[in-house]
C-alpha cells in the first residue's frame, strides 16, 4: 500500500519533468566530459607524448626501426581496447550469456574427454585379462 | 496512469527531452572534428620524436577505431533498446 502511493508520487508530472529537467543536464555534460578525456587537442598532444617517449626510448636502446614502430604500435592498441572494455560493460547481458556458452562447451569438452580415457581404461583391462587368459 | 496526467507528463517532458536529444545530437555530429583534433596533436608530437609521417599516420588510426568502436556501441545499444521497447 505505501509502496503504490509512493510509486504514483513518483510517477507525478511535477516530479517526473523534475527528473528530466536534472537528467538533460547532467548526461550530456557527463558524456562530454568522458568523450573530452579522450577525444580533445590535449589528450592527444598528451598521448602522443607518451608514444613517442616509448618510441624513443626503444630506439635508444638499439631496437631497429620498423621493430620499435611495431612495438609502439602494440602500445597504441591497449588505448583503442577502451572501446572493446566500454563494449563488453555495457553489454552486460551479452557477457552473460556469452560465459554460459563458454561454460557449457567447457562441460562438453571434458565429457568428450572423460568418455576417451574410460573407454581407453576398460580397453586395456580388456586387453589384460585376455593376456592373462592366454 | 489515467489520460489527463500523462498528457501533461508527456508535454511537460518534451521540451527537456528536446534538450537532450539535441544535446547528444551537437555530440555526435561534432565528434569526428574532436577526433581529427586529436589525431593531428598526436601525430605531431610523434613526428617532432623523430618518427616518419607514415608511420604516425599509421599510429594515429588507432583515433579513429576506437571512435568507431564507441559510435557502433552506442548505436548498437539504442538499437537493442528498441528492439526491447
Amino acid at each position: 500500500m505505501v509502496d503504490d502511493e509512493r510509486k504514483d508520487k513518483r510517477m507525478e508530472p511535477e516530479n517526473i519533468k523534475e527528473i528530466l529537467s536534472v537528467v538533460s543536464s547532467e548526461v550530456p555534460a557527463l558524456i562530454k566530459s568522458i568523450l573530452a578525456s579522450v577525444f580533445s587537442e590535449e589528450a592527444g598532444r598528451s598521448m602522443g607524448k607518451a608514444a613517442a617517449a616509448y618510441y624513443k626510448e626503444l630506439k635508444n636502446g638499439g631496437m631497429p626501426e620498423q621493430v620499435a614502430v611495431k612495438m609502439t604500435e602494440d602500445y597504441m592498441r591497449t588505448f583503442t581496447s577502451i572501446g572493446d572494455m566500454l563494449r563488453s560493460g555495457g553489454m552486460g547481458r551479452h557477457g552473460e550469456r556469452h560465459g554460459e556458452d563458454i561454460g557449457g562447451e567447457i562441460e562438453k569438452r571434458v565429457r568428450e574427454r572423460l568418455d576417451e580415457r574410460l573407454n581407453r581404461d576398460t580397453d586395456k583391462e580388456r586387453e589384460g585379462e585376455e593376456e592373462q587368459k592366454e | 496512469m489515467s489520460t489527463l496526467p500523462m498528457v501533461k507528463t508527456v508535454f511537460k517532458a518534451t521540451p527537456h527531452l528536446a534538450i537532450l536529444g539535441t544535446s547528444l545530437f551537437w555530440m555526435y555530429l561534432t565528434l569526428g572534428w574532436r577526433v581529427r583534433k586529436a589525431r593531428t596533436a598526436f601525430e605531431k608530437q610523434l613526428v617532432s620524436q623523430g618518427m616518419s609521417k607514415e608511420d604516425a599516420k599509421r599510429l594515429g588510426a588507432c583515433y579513429n577505431d576506437l571512435k568507431n568502436n564507441i559510435t557502433n556501441m552506442l548505436r548498437r545499444q539504442v538499437a537493442g533498446n528498441f528492439e526491447r521497447s
